[in-house]
């Protein structure tokens, strides 16, 4: 099976998101940006197609999900989706699959200086972040999975969460077939933030793309995205890279890693980082590096998640963690660019 | 379901007695003036604040002329893509302003097209068109100043009254031709800071520091202030009612005398303007100096002078870090059209211009036609020289032409116009702010600036309409920080002399010779008004906490009532009722 495993830095980028869905295939784009990435691996579309075509997945999918369609109730959904769920986590990884996983998490360890290195899993699975269908935040990730039998737990949780009931519903709904979006998994080193966020290349809000806009709080980024703390709000414009605004919010919850049960995990903010500034001018010009930097590459305004690694030094790169085409909701092409005191009047004056 | 207001109180067939018709006789641009009807409960009227004590018959000469030719005329000219300027009805003696609409889609989308051609040249080179405007109504004023009116036949005197009402009419096409599209160019650059996400409390100071005729008289009043004080006066001022101080000074004499000298010699260069806008009812200071020197008394009970250089030059700061913060939070690419959009409005500068018209014609450009009128009462032998004011045009027209004999007929029908007038001078503070239906939004700039009529405006009236106590007032942001006072709830500015320091003024709107009450308040409300409005101006001048388009402050507050004001955050909160003070009392 040569083709289960596929290394982030290793991977051609052409064939990237083929290979190893959305997420890690983005991912793996990157590093033609010139962005700093975390080390890491892709479980491959491929070895889970090859597993569970064997493990004869669409029997147990269609006896558990044959009978359901667009208007089945959500409790009958949501049994029937638990069943798959138990029912796919009841069935061993192959052998051989699980010895390439375990060799590929032990290489990660020993790139990362690390026995045992705690990583990030992710679920990656194909289409999931498309332009029709976004399934964002849907299927699973886990943070701080360390030991080769824990990973492979998580990477077979990332699989059975293609199941999970909201899922199911979204593709009953559309009338898509899972078979259209094999679940790739990614492995890869779980880098200890002392602060993360998001960062857009144009406004989410208003599609303005003369300016990033950053959020960011404390430690891993998870109460961010989770939209659990209000984080601090950044805006720094486009083309002088000034710092526009900066508004620091109070911030109550931080994802933080818990040693002692290796996974990352929400608490109550320390007092002394509740009101203070996340980040300083310098780290803040860095995340707009990177974020410029992924935009050329792209050549559309786009998402980024970011980590500032504990151990950085001033001026070196922040982290990128995953990176998206930005969804925005007013286009930004009609805004005008000299002051024209008709046209003004007209729009908001007299509002013809 | 829209708010309606109704407006059947002033549906009358009997108006000012001895005049009847459904409107007036002067030509219209749109729409003619008239008195109310059944029907114009559709449209959405306003009290104009302009005329707090109401208008004679011969005051509605500016109805007619202003509003109703020369701002229709404008709204025209411009044009305004979705209105036809203004047009008035009368309340009793009170004018009821509304907004005339344009309809047709195709129409409107014409009139943008032309305001884009048109507007653009206008901002650049306003500094040399209203340089030439003004100096045409400055040659005027010097004509009418140099006749001698006691010279004339009566026929000759009807001559000059005529010439004088179309110098007044002139001025207010003048007047409107200009205020339109400064406004619109200002409403436009103020919406889009707004939308740039710059705090609308902050965008007034970027047009402010610098200096008009009105700074101009009052630093003047100031300086007699001073010398009032230096020459140990400030007894005589105390002791007598502002209308008696003069006679009190004359007695006086010594150093007295030496000052009305002084103070003479100001009112020949500052006095020849009115105590309100644009009501040939109104004396001018040098025919009656009352509201001056009011002015110095109240001036003198504060300890120390208003420092003019230093206002101004905190003004002039205040300008420029606010503009520099507001920058500091702008991408380049907005940065461009911020620079754009201020040059332009420096360039043609609302703020400023409303002090400089206002003195050069709203102030005083009734005064020839009140002149005129006054000399053809002294012909008639009518017993006031204030008569005439109570004649319709064409009745004066008539007598002075002597087709019509000042006889015992129009002499009582002058005395029932004097009650009427005085009638409806008692209803004034219990009149309706707006009548007829209220609208979701008003779009003529000079009806959201000026008047305040903006959406928040429009919901407080029918949240008040709709009845329930009110503690807490909201308005437009116009002139930052806090103050705290007894409210002082005037109605016109022959009021103002009840105004102590450190209290708040609670008006329905503020006009050029409510200046100098700013010196020593603590804060400002009203009940109209923008951002740009007088108040708003002023306040930010000397720095008074102001709030402007609160709608019912007046109603609301009652006169003695605790209030304090935040004009950062545009909220006014009644502390204590006054009659609940006294009420407490009472109770223990």
């Amino acid at each position: 099976m040569p083709d289960a495993i596929a290394w982030v830095d290793e991977i051609a980028p052409e064939q990237a998101v083929g290979v190893c869905g959305a997420k890690m295939g983005r991912l793996a784009e990157l590093l033609e940006a010139g962005v700093s990435l975390p080390k890491g691996f892709t479980v491959t579309v491929d070895a889970y197609q090859q597993h569970w075509d064997q493990a004869g997945l669409d029997e147990i999918v269609d006896a558990a999900l044959g009978g359901l369609g667009p208007d089945t109730g959500p409790a009958e959904l949501a049994a029937a989706a638990q069943a798959v769920r138990a029912e796919l986590a009841s069935r061993d990884i192959s052998a051989d699959l699980a010895a390439l996983i375990g060799d590929a998490y032990e290489e990660l360890s020993s790139r990362c200086f690390e026995i045992n290195v705690p990583t990030a899993v992710r679920s990656s699975a194909i289409g999931e972040d498309s332009g029709t269908a976004s399934f964002a935040g849907i299927f699973d990730t886990y943070l701080g999975v360390s030991g080769p039998d824990r990973v492979l737990d998580a990477v077979r949780q990332c699989w059975a969460s293609l199941f999970n009931a909201r899922a199911v519903a979204y593709r009953l709904r559309a009338g898509t077939h899972h078979r259209d979006m094999p679940m790739a998994v990614g492995v890869i080193e779980l880098i200890h933030a002392r602060a993360s966020g998001v960062a857009f290349s144009a406004h989410p809000v208003t599609g303005k793309s003369d300016r990033i806009v950053i959020e960011t709080s404390w430690g891993w980024g998870e109460a961010v995205v989770q939209g659990l703390v209000t984080p601090d709000h950044v805006e720094v414009g486009k083309a002088d890279g000034r710092i526009l605004r900066y508004r620091v919010a109070a911030k109550n919850v931080v994802s933080n890693f818990d040693y002692a049960i290796g996974r990352v995990v929400e608490t109550a903010m320390p007092a002394r980082l509740v009101d203070r500034r996340v980040l300083d001018d310098e780290q803040i010009a860095a995340v707009v590096d990177a974020v410029l930097a992924i935009e050329r590459h792209y050549g559309y305004p786009v998402d980024v998640e970011w980590v500032l690694d504990r151990h950085r030094r001033e001026g070196e790169p922040v982290c990128v963690v995953q990176a998206r085409p930005v969804t925005v909701t007013a286009p930004a092409a009609a805004a005008p660019t000299e002051w024209n005191p008709a046209a003004m009047a007209a729009k908001y004056v007299f509002g013809t | 379901m829209a708010t309606v207001i109704p407006v059947d109180e002033f549906i009358t067939d009997e108006w000012y007695p001895g005049f009847k018709p459904a409107y007036t006789h002067a030509p219209w641009y749109i729409d003619p003036v008239q008195t109310f009807r059944k029907e114009d409960e559709e449209n959405f009227w306003f009290l104009d604040f302009h005329w707090p004590r109401g208008l004679t018959p011969m005051g509605l000469i500016w109805n007619e002329d202003g509003y109703n030719w020369s701002s229709q005329l404008a709204a025209e000219q411009m044009p305004l893509p979705p209105g036809r300027g203004i047009t008035c009805r009368l309340g009793g003696t009170h004018t009821y302003g509304s907004a005339l609409p344009v309809n047709d889609p195709r129409e409107i989308g014409q009139r943008a097209r032309r305001l884009e051609r048109s507007l653009p040249p206008f901002l650049q080179n306003f500094d040399s068109i209203w340089g030439d405007l003004r100096e045409e109504v400055n040659e005027s004023w010097d004509y009418f100043r140099g006749v001698d009116l006691s010279a004339l036949s009566l026929e000759d005197l009807r001559e000059n009254l005529i010439q004088a009402r179309q110098y007044h009419k002139r001025a207010f096409e003048i007047h409107f031709q200009v205020m339109y599209p400064l406004l619109a160019n200002y409403v436009g650059f103020y919406s889009m800071c707004t939308e740039l996400g710059l705090d609308p409390g902050q965008i007034g100071k970027f047009l402010q520091g610098y200096d008009t005729k009105i700074m101009e008289t009052d630093r003047e009043l100031w300086k007699l202030t001073s010398a009032a004080r230096a020459a140990g006066l400030e007894s005589v001022f105390a002791a007598n009612e502002a209308d008696r101080i003069r006679g009190a000074l004359a007695a006086h004499g010594g150093a007295a005398s030496t000052w009305l000298t002084t103070f003479d010699d100001f009112l020949q260069v500052y006095g020849w303007r009115t105590e309100g806008s644009c009501d040939i009812g109104l004396p001018s200071w040098i025919e009656d100096p009352t509201p001056a020197l009011g002015t110095i008394k109240t001036f003198l009970l504060k300890d120390t002078d208003h420092d003019f250089e230093a206002a101004r030059n905190a003004a002039v700061e205040e300008r420029e870090a606010a503009v520099d913060a507001a920058k500091s939070t702008l991408t380049l690419e907005e940065q461009k059209l911020f620079d754009g959009g201020l040059a332009s409005c420096r360039a043609a500068n609302f703020p400023w211009w409303q002090d400089d018209h206002n003195y050069y014609i709203d102030l005083r450009i009734s005064l020839p036609m009140r002149w005129a009128c006054q000399a053809i009462a002294d012909r008639i032998g009518a017993g006031h020289q204030d008569d005439t004011l109570y004649l319709f045009w064409e009745e004066i027209m008539d007598v002075s032409a002597g087709r019509r004999p000042y006889d015992a007929g129009l002499r009582s029908l002058v005395e029932q116009r004097k009650q009427y007038f005085d009638y409806w001078l008692q209803r004034r503070p219990s009149l309706p702010k707006v009548v007829g239906t209220i609208p979701e939004s008003v779009n003529d700039p000079i009806l959201i600036e000026i008047f305040g009529l903006n959406s928040h405006f429009l919901r407080a009236v029918e949240a008040v309409s709709s009845g329930g106590q009110v503690k807490t007032l909201t308005g437009v942001p116009a002139s930052k920080g806090t103050g705290r006072g007894i409210a002082r709830v005037l109605h016109n500015a022959d009021e103002l002399h009840r105004l102590s320091p450190g209290e708040v003024l609670v008006c329905e709107s503020t006009s050029p010779n409510w200046t100098p009450a700013f010196a020593k308040i603590a804060a400002c409300v009203c009940d109209g008004g923008g951002t740009l409005s007088h108040a708003a101006i002023v306040g930010r001048e000397y720095g008074v906490p102001t709030v402007t388009a609160v709608g019912l402050a007046t109603m609301v507050i009652a006169d003695g009532d605790e209030v304090e004001v935040n004009g950062t955050t545009g909220t006014v909160t009644v502390l204590k009722r006054a009659v609940l003070q006294q009420a407490g009392a009472g109770q223990g």
